[in-house]
């Protein structure tokens, strides 16, 4: 091997810490790029896979119960562009866990043995589900705190309560997690419907399209003809639903999760470039002497440059051969572990190829343009400027202005002073230095701070919603006696009586296209009807006014709402649908309405008249005087028990708390994940500090043997040093929090709108800066503490003798 | 298949043989300033020398008196403020960096007081290093070439031997190896004995001393009044300017 080959290997292997600490950070960085990127392959392929695996159905049509027949669904068959039709029922039911109930989706198939669209798959027991028996999802076998063979007290809107043994257990890839949802996922036939005392057949048409592709408009466009056909054999078309084609419930959310983390793994990939930067600068300096000596016997500057580029290239290879199979190897755990949240089945974790040559290349290119300019900068050095550098023990400190104040300054004691005075010697250092631990530190803080956010969020739903109960009954009925009997239950506050009726935009056709999925919340779209004053809401209204009690056509939508048809504006007169009617009516106002569902807001006397239910309703939203989870579950339990014996039409109970816990599910994963990055670059900031205090200990070899020269123990030694670094820790802690606030907002904007169409609000949590601190303190000193053992196990003779 | 030069070539400018015409080395009116804290101190002033080929030199003078700056511009390793610098033949202003290091590389043989051989290089690979850098010499006949070098300065057995396992001495004289690796025709040594025990410094001269024999050029900086007999030339420097010259030394 050729000499300057050797002696690029030998510098790489003479200071093991500086180039573990090295190859560490552009490890690092390489390491959370392609497990992000190797996770957001795979599951992006896979939840594709899964969700057009099950035949989504392109849309959904509601028409009046019992009208689908063999000669209907033949007819729809033949429809041009129509691959499949299917018959279909989903009714929102309740279901008994322990004591309490909460609300269950029954899921009504007609063949079991044919499904044609949105299919499921066996994961064990009976297939199809005997009669009186139901299968259930396999993620809501949590929720419903049971088991394949064991019995669920099931109750539907008109029938009694009757145990439904589950004979089984599938896989609905197509429904977002039961338990992320907190409602239990139920499939059945339609005699065990019928047993369970509902009288309804089959009310959902559901059709695959043969060439719509993936276009909205296309679809539309069909469902449309579909329905009209429909009606024009003589059926109400209710509603037509079309979700987004080929997307996944969870698509958006998921995809806006790893693109943000994909996002800060290159931020770690350009912390470790800066690391990578910072030490090859210390490097250059450090073997200026060499430099000089090599061009003194004949080395010119591409000799030179390419010679510490080789460096760095052997550092980026060494680093790339660490971090890819590791990061290929947690990308599959995070890859099973988000499956497992969004209910997928991986049927394939192979990571494709592009994720490798990403890595590779940004592992190896990022960390040789960083290292470019130091290297380049080194090399064309002339010889005297070189063998007339003697580092840091020569420049020039004691002539600015902030040196100045320094020397002038003693605080805390010599050794505390002397340290302050060091921390500022290397100041280009010092910048990267803080900057890498400010960027950890920032991303720490912020993803806290964007968890707080989330759970400011939270209270506020409690704030804008202050009902800690709503019912929502299968029909409209007199509530006046039955609120009555409610209001009379010791720890009642409120009962209001409101309607809700799903409802969609209505452009040109006579009936309503709503982008509603399978499990009716994602994509859904209500009108709710809130009584003149309102005590159980409050919404902040961001654009216009609130509902006046007038009976006029006035409505007020929320943010989910507004994102359906983003052109909207408060004063525009929009056809909404209500009961499968279209009415017009003016957008008063836009209101923040945090984790709802797209919503618009009307009075209770303009639903009245246009519903034609007048002192009907079917909801009743009941506040108590106590809101915690505790004293609010024995108050429903009671309220249920009155219902029942009041025999009202029940079809969902849905106490604030579930809203709030489904909320927090969805909250969970980011969090986390967010945490890992932020420890991530949290790493790489220590690995910066390491190296910083390293190569000031080196540069100060001479300077630390004077001093134990004049008397310094070695303890002194150690001391100063690990107080410099300290010092550069707690400094860093003014701008990580800096930077926190700064990426705080924005990115509880970006999370809030991308997720929920709601921004998250500016939260600082102390608990995160309190958190940090210590991190940065322990940290610091442990980053510390191996160049100060090694500057105090120095003998004053070595150290002397360092140049 | 392998490219390589042959040392100890460049751009020739002129006769490097026969009266002032013959200085290998020549310095017409060579000025060198420094500018530190606003002030521009004079380090040479318009210095003029002519040096022959085969000569052994000694630049004397105080601490500070220029001597290494002199030195220094002979070497290329620093350019004069003004004047002019040929070395055997060889204008050193009409290079610029890049081919200067190269040239310096194949024609001046350089030795540090402080040895500056690298650290993680053994003192073998450090002879080698002038060889790559300058692609000189075939590949295969590099390592037997750096051995010979060993063998002639008196240390073949330190050839595997890393420098911190060596000897001040013994370093010098791998230091002095390696400036011949090359076969270049001129040497130039700064303070090389400056670390050295006299005993191991006399034997460093001596091997100057023999260098110059075989023909090459060695300007040697020292202040070491004691090894003086081993030099025919002398030049001293003082406050930049030459204050005194022995021998055969040409003006």
């Amino acid at each position: 091997m050729s000499p300057r080959f050797i002696k690029v290997f030998r510098d790489l292997t003479t200071d093991k810490v500086k180039s573990i600490m090295l190859t560490l950070a552009i490890a690092i960085g390489v390491f959370g790029l392609g497990t992000i990127l190797g996770a957001y392959a795979v599951l992006t392929r896979e939840m594709a896979r899964n969700y057009m695996g099950t035949q989504p159905a392109s849309a959904t049509i509601k028409v009046e119960d019992g009208c689908i027949d063999q000669n209907l669904l033949e007819g729809v068959r033949k429809m041009p562009g129509i691959l499949q039709a299917e018959r279909h029922a989903t009714v929102l039911s309740r279901m008994k866990i322990g004591n309490d109930w909460y609300p269950m989706l029954l899921f009504v198939i007609d063949d079991f043995r044919d499904i044609k669209t949105n299919r499921i798959t066996k994961v064990s027991g009976a297939w199809p589900p005997p009669a009186g028996t139901m299968l259930v999802e396999r993620t809501a076998l949590t929720v419903m705190k049971s088991g394949e063979g064991k019995e669920v007290v099931v109750k539907t809107p008109h029938g009694e309560q009757k145990a439904v043994p589950i004979s089984g257990i599938v896989h609905d890839p197509g429904l977002a997690p039961a338990w992320q949802e907190q409602t239990g996922y139920g499939y059945i036939t339609l005699s065990t419907l019928q047993w369970l005392g509902e009288q309804q057949g089959f009310d959902e048409l559901r059709v695959r399209m043969a060439d719509a592709g993936n276009s909205v408009g296309a679809i539309e466009e069909k469902s449309k003809a579909v329905a009209d056909w429909i009606e024009g054999r003589g059926h109400f078309v209710h509603e037509v639903q079309v979700p987004p084609p080929g997307r996944h419930p969870h698509q958006g959310q998921m995809n806006a999760i790893l693109s943000l983390f994909t996002a800060f793994s290159f931020m770690t990939l350009i912390l470790s470039a800066i690391l990578v930067t910072s030490s090859i600068s210390t490097l250059m300096t450090k073997q200026i002497r060499e430099i000089g000596i090599m061009k003194t016997i004949g080395a010119d500057s591409f000799q030179i440059s390419g010679l510490y580029l080789l460096m760095v290239f052997a550092f980026s290879v060494l680093a790339v051969v660490t971090a890819v199979p590791l990061s290929q190897f947690l990308a599959k755990i995070f890859v099973y572990k988000m499956a497992k949240i969004l209910n997928l089945t991986v049927f394939d974790a192979s990571i494709p190829f592009w994720v490798f040559v990403m890595q590779v290349l940004s592992g190896i290119l990022i960390p040789l343009s960083a290292a470019a300019v130091p290297v380049l900068r080194g090399g064309r050095i002339t010889v005297r400027e070189a063998l007339d550098n003697y580092g840091v023990t020569k420049n020039s400190f004691g002539k600015g202005r902030l040196e100045t104040i320094l020397a002038r300054l003693n605080v805390f004691g010599e050794t505390f002073t002397l340290s302050l005075r060091n921390v500022f010697r290397q100041r280009s250092r010092l910048v990267m230095t803080l900057g890498l631990l400010a960027a950890g530190g920032a991303m720490f803080m912020t993803a806290l701070n964007v968890s707080k956010a989330w759970d400011v969020n939270l209270q506020k739903i409690y704030k804008q919603r202050l009902y800690d109960l709503e019912v929502r009954l299968s029909r409209p009925v007199y509530t006046d006696e039955i609120m009555a009997k409610i209001r009379q239950i010791p720890g009642i506050k409120e009962v209001e009586a409101w309607g809700y009726s799903p409802t969609s935009f209505i452009k040109d056709a006579h009936y309503e296209i709503s982008h509603t999925y399978p499990d009716k919340g994602h994509g859904s779209f209500s009108i709710v009807a809130l009584p003149p004053h309102t005590k159980l809401v409050k919404l902040p209204v961001l654009e216009g006014r609130w509902l006046k009690t007038d009976n006029a056509n006035e409505v007020v939508i929320n943010r989910m709402a507004l994102s359906q048809s983003p052109n909207l504006k408060v004063g525009d007169v929009v056809s909404l649908s209500l009961d499968g009617h279209p009415f017009e009516c003016k957008i008063v106002g836009v209101a923040e309405d945090i984790f709802s569902p797209s919503t618009a807001y009307v009075s209770a006397d303009t639903y009245t008249k246009l519903s034609d239910t007048k002192g009907l309703s079917n909801m009743l939203s009941i506040s108590m005087n106590s809101r915690d989870r505790e004293t609010v579950l024995p108050m429903v339990r009671k309220i249920n028990e009155l219902i029942e014996k009041e025999k009202a039409p029940v079809s969902a109970t849905i106490p604030m708390f579930l809203i709030r816990n489904a909320v927090s599910e969805h909250m969970g994963v980011l969090v986390g994940t967010l945490l890992v990055m932020a420890f991530l670059m949290a790493a790489v900031g220590m690995i910066g500090l390491m190296s910083t205090m390293s190569t000031n200990v080196l540069e100060r070899t001479r300077e630390l043997g004077v001093m134990r020269a004049i008397g310094a123990t070695p303890k002194r030694v150690i001391l100063l040093v690990v107080t410099e670094g300290l010092i550069i820790g707690v400094f860093s802690l003014v701008f990580a929090f800096a930077g926190s606030l700064a990426l705080s907002a924005p990115l509880g904007k970006l999370i809030g709108n991308m997720a929920f169409r709601t921004p998250l609000p500016l939260a600082i949590s102390l608990l995160a800066f309190f958190v940090w601190v210590v991190i940065i303190v322990i940290g610091s000193v442990a980053a510390t503490l191996y160049p100060a053992w090694r500057a105090g196990r120095m003998t004053t003779h070595e150290a002397l003798s360092y140049y | 298949m392998e490219t390589s030069r042959r040392p100890g070539t460049g751009t020739k400018t002129g006769d490097a043989t026969g009266g002032k015409a013959e200085a290998f080395i020549n310095l017409t009116k060579v000025t060198k300033s420094f500018t530190a804290s606003q002030e521009t101190f004079s380090a040479l002033k318009e210095i003029s020398l002519g040096i022959g080929k085969g000569q052994l030199l000694a630049l004397t003078g105080k601490s500070g008196s220029g001597k290494t700056t002199l030195l220094n511009i002979i070497a290329g390793i620093d350019r004069p403020t003004q004047g002019l610098v040929t070395v055997a033949g060889v204008s050193l202003d009409s290079l610029k960096e890049g081919p200067l290091a190269v040239w310096r590389g194949r024609n001046i043989g350089v030795v540090f007081q402080f040895f500056q051989l690298l650290p993680t290089l053994t003192v073998l690979e450090n002879i080698m290093l002038p060889m790559d850098f300058c692609n000189t010499f075939p590949k295969k006949e590099r390592k037997p070439i750096a051995f010979s070098l060993l063998e002639k300065v008196g240390i073949p057995e330190q050839a595997g031997k890393l420098p911190s396992a060596l000897s001040g001495g013994q370093q010098q004289r791998a230091a002095i190896a390696r400036a011949l690796a090359n076969d270049p025709p001129v040497i130039v040594a700064d303070e090389p004995t400056g670390n050295l025990d006299s005993r191991t410094a006399e034997a460093i001269f001596e091997l100057f001393t023999r260098l110059a024999d075989t023909g090459k050029t060695v300007v040697v900086v020292t202040h070491e009044k004691e090894f003086s007999r081993y030099f025919k030339n002398t030049v001293t420097i003082s406050d930049g300017t030459i204050a005194d010259k022995t021998g055969e030394s040409l003006l």
